[in-house]
């Protein structure tokens, strides 16, 4: 396999990173069921540096070939940087025009459930009283 | 909708206009052509010479369809016109209207035609929320289209507008030169295309959203045969086959296909405004369907998955597992104001996914879809014992972290006050509402049964099995109000019970985690007179103090709720109770002529002897669409048993045999026969 993703210096590069990340373990449960393969032409001024990833029934590999895939994703760098650190949601980006994709939705889709989620994202929240609520919201009389 | 608009629509494309064909919305007016959450024309208004048109009729064709007959002159009574003009518009990707101008004179006749046009691309939640706009317009014309145009930085939406006859076109609309001969017609056809354009400006025609030629296929076909494929229904009852018929014709409308499966459909929520995907309304819609039209649960349970929560965000209340909320294409949530790409925040979904896909399994066999889906029903088992427990007590609770454009209540009543106590005050947050743990009681236990015979996981289902048992024996000690001897509709996070009545109890019932020992006081509740308006199961017991007969969620009688609490009754053997809710329902159901509304008033039937129908913003509504369907399924009392389908009906006296043809299944297609035995007057008549 060639271009094999990690093998260059990935340490400052978020993009590199991620996806190296992403192949690290070969397999993700997340992605059972499904198959399909992305490529990201990732611009960046005037060069074009190409990200292949296949998912292949949860069996991830990604390299930097410039083969056909399901669906061909044309993003910046910074923008393709944020999304993979979870500072953008991809749903939201491809909605505003930030990127474009050829080819199929679904294997986007499928790609997205692999990103992770806004930096800031705890899972928690302090509750409320039924005190506070009802004061809130007016007693009923 | 209100009097005198009229919509038609395709997927989540629909237009709104007069009963004249015109739009002329203001950003709080809901007419126009929306598509994918967008309104891509808010302005659309007809003139010959300089004047507008008086409306004769106006046919409604079909759902995606709509003609109006349309005369010249300034609204006299009287009208005698020499001219008649009939717009035939049809719905696709946008919308193209055939515009036939008949001259009735023995002389030609020269005439000015008009047609104007604008659009404030307002995203649908600023059409709700009246909100004002931060982007950019632009009209130009190219190449024979007027193009309307929005820009907000790299975020593009084009109207592209243009005609099969020579027009002058200038940016603000399209103008024809025409003369008309004597008993002769003129005739043109308006393309209207809503484009998701490009950030570099695009010259050479729209950016189409989907696939028109595909569209335009599916319509034509899909209606005729999807008719043809349901069972049929015979009944002595003569209203139930017209009831019957406005189901699937509904249903057909309220067809919805994603961009990911373009050539298969699930259930939308609600006609026009919430023609996207909601977990709740489509699972609970599905279920409804899936006696006649299973195919609607299929696709609802991939499309699902594949928008599965997979990372914690707070912003969009996701959790891996967790199955959506909502899903928006527009604007706001483009631009992260809104959370919906997709929302989270509701904590009934997700269990319900599971019960979704077993009673899918039950009825078809397919298990190959069963296996495909395993990691996303695993995904979900694990969501209500990672993640849904809050409070770290074993129930599931929600609790929203987007304080802001986030959901309060993540249960299907979803309104502020419809989590009550006795007295009225509300309950704090994280609230476990009580029908919650009923669908974890029952995802867990047919989760457990996919364990075993499909997934080949006797271990898994061994545990399932085993956690559902002690959720029930907890619930059935915890939820239990000994003075009333209902549940009580929520557990405060300090263990105090929100104490009022509610028609939760009866999705308890359904779910199978209330103790056979305590079924009776609660089918009693539910036919009982505090519960019970004659038509259908009150939201909220009379007495309460928060109770309104016409409080969305604290008095109404929703017949989405009253299907499932029929099923539940028959769940323990309540036939003769099942029944009395299918008479109320289905006797509602004639009244409002087969479209059941979302919900009705709660006053008593001896009372206003018509049901008092709630003003809602969508007719028809997915889940009351689906209503008579499960209620015709508890009547018959149909129930997948291995290969076979067991029937054990249950139907009131006055309607007589009723016969089901055809049901499709693992036993292929089979016949349901039933004869009215139920006296359910004495139930209804009150």
């Amino acid at each position: 396999m060639q271009g094999r993703a990690g093998s260059t210096s990935a340490a400052a590069d978020p993009v590199s990173q991620f996806l190296a990340d992403l192949a690290e373990p070969g397999h993700l449960a997340t992605l059972e069921g499904n198959s399909a393969t992305v490529r990201f032409d990732v611009l960046d001024g005037k060069s074009v540096e190409p990200w292949h990833v296949s998912m292949a029934s949860g069996d991830v590999t990604v390299t930097h070939d410039n083969h056909p895939a399901d669906a061909v994703v044309r993003i910046e760098r910074p923008y393709f940087e944020a999304i993979v650190t979870g500072r953008l949601n991809a749903q939201a980006a491809f909605l505003r025009g930030l990127f474009s994709c050829e080819g199929s939705m679904l294997a986007l889709i499928t790609f997205q459930r692999c990103l992770p989620g806004p930096p800031g994202s705890t899972g928690r929240t302090a509750p409320i009283t039924s005190e506070t609520v009802t004061a809130q919201r007016g007693r009923h009389e | 909708m209100s009097d005198g608009l009229v919509q038609i629509l395709e997927g989540n494309t629909f237009v709104v206009s007069d009963d004249r064909g015109d739009i002329e919305a203001s950003l709080t007016d809901p007419t126009g052509l929306f598509s994918f959450d967008t309104r891509f024309l808010s302005h659309w208004v007809l003139t010959v010479n300089g004047q507008r048109l008086n409306v004769l009729s106006t046919d409604d064709l079909q759902y995606f369809q709509t003609r109006f007959f349309l005369v010249p002159g300034s609204g006299t009574v009287y009208v005698d016109s020499k001219l008649s003009v009939i717009r035939q518009r049809e719905v696709a990707d946008g919308f193209r209207e055939e515009l036939r101008v008949l001259n009735h004179e023995s002389e030609p006749v020269d005439l000015q035609i008009r047609i104007e046009a604008a659009s404030d691309f307002a995203d649908l939640f600023e059409v709700k929320d009246a909100l004002s706009k931060t982007g950019h317009y632009q009209a130009r014309v190219v190449g024979g289209h007027l193009v309307l145009e929005y820009r907000r930085e790299t975020y593009v939406r084009e109207t592209w507008i243009s005609s099969t006859s020579p027009a002058g076109i200038d940016e603000k609309g399209l103008s024809f030169s025409i003369t008309v001969p004597s008993h002769g017609e003129w005739t043109t056809s308006l393309d209207v295309v809503a484009s998701s354009g490009s950030a570099e400006g695009s010259e050479n025609g729209p950016t189409r959203i989907r696939d028109q030629r595909r569209v335009r296929r599916d319509m034509e076909r899909g209606l005729e045969k999807w008719m043809q494929r349901a069972p049929a229904v015979e009944c002595d009852w003569k209203p139930l086959e017209p009831i019957y018929r406005r189901c699937l014709t509904d249903l057909a409308a309220l067809r919805f296909s994603t961009l990911t499966m373009p050539n298969q459909s699930l259930p939308a929520a609600g006609l026009p405004w919430f023609m996207t995907i909601f977990g709740r309304d489509s699972i609970f819609t599905s279920l409804q369907a899936l006696p006649f039209v299973p195919e609607l649960a299929s696709t609802t349970l991939q499309v699902l998955a594949e928008r599965q929560g997979t990372r914690i965000d707070d912003f969009r209340d996701e959790d891996p597992g967790r199955i959506l909320h909502e899903m928006r294409y527009g604007e706001l949530t483009a631009f992260e104001e809104r959370p919906h790409s997709p929302y989270y925040g509701n904590a009934d979904a997700t269990p319900l996914y599971v019960v979704l896909l077993d009673e899918y399994e039950r009825w078809t066999g397919d298990s190959k879809l069963v296996r495909k889906l395993e990691q996303a029903a695993r995904a979900a088992l694990s969501w209500i014992d990672e993640y849904a427990d809050l409070q770290g007590n074993g129930y599931v609770s929600y609790q929203r972290r987007n304080d802001k454009t986030g959901l309060e209540n993540q249960c299907w009543k979803d309104s502020w006050d419809s989590i009550s106590y006795r007295n009225g005050d509300l309950p704090g947050f994280p609230r476990a509402t009580c029908e919650l743990q009923g669908y974890a009681y029952d995802a867990k236990m047919r989760g457990a049964r996919l364990a075993r015979q499909v997934w080949g996981d006797p271990a898994f289902a061994d545990r399932l099995e085993k956690e559902a048992a002690d959720l029930k024996r907890r619930f059935n000690r915890d939820f239990w109000v000994e003075d009333g001897e209902y549940f009580a509709v929520a557990l405060e996070s300090d263990g105090r019970q929100v104490d009022s009545l509610t028609s939760n109890n009866g999705h308890l019932l359904w779910s199978g985690i209330v103790d056979k020992s305590k079924a009776r006081a609660v089918a009693r509740h539910l036919l009982g007179p505090r519960l019970f308006s004659g038509w259908g199961v009150r939201t909220m017991a009379e007495g309460e103090a928060r109770y309104n007969p016409i409080g969305y969620h604290v008095g109404t009688v929703w017949p989405f709720d009253n299907s499932f609490i029929a099923w539940g009754l028959r769940r323990y053997g309540f036939k003769e109770e099942a029944a009395g809710v299918v008479a109320g329902i289905m006797q509602a159901a004639e009244v409002f002529k087969g479209r059941l509304p979302e919900a009705f008033g709660g006053y008593p039937r001896s009372l206003t002897r018509y049901p008092v129908q709630y003003p809602t913003a969508c007719s028809p509504q997915a889940w009351s669409t689906g209503a008579p369907l499960l209620l015709l399924r508890a009547g018959l009392g149909l129930e997948p048993h291995g290969d076979n389908l067991v029937v054990d009906p249950a139907l009131p006296t006055w309607m007589g045999n009723l016969e089901i043809l055809d049901l499709p299944g693992r036993w292929k297609r089979i016949d349901a026969f039933g004869r009215g035995r139920v006296d359910t007057d004495r139930m209804t008549m009150r």
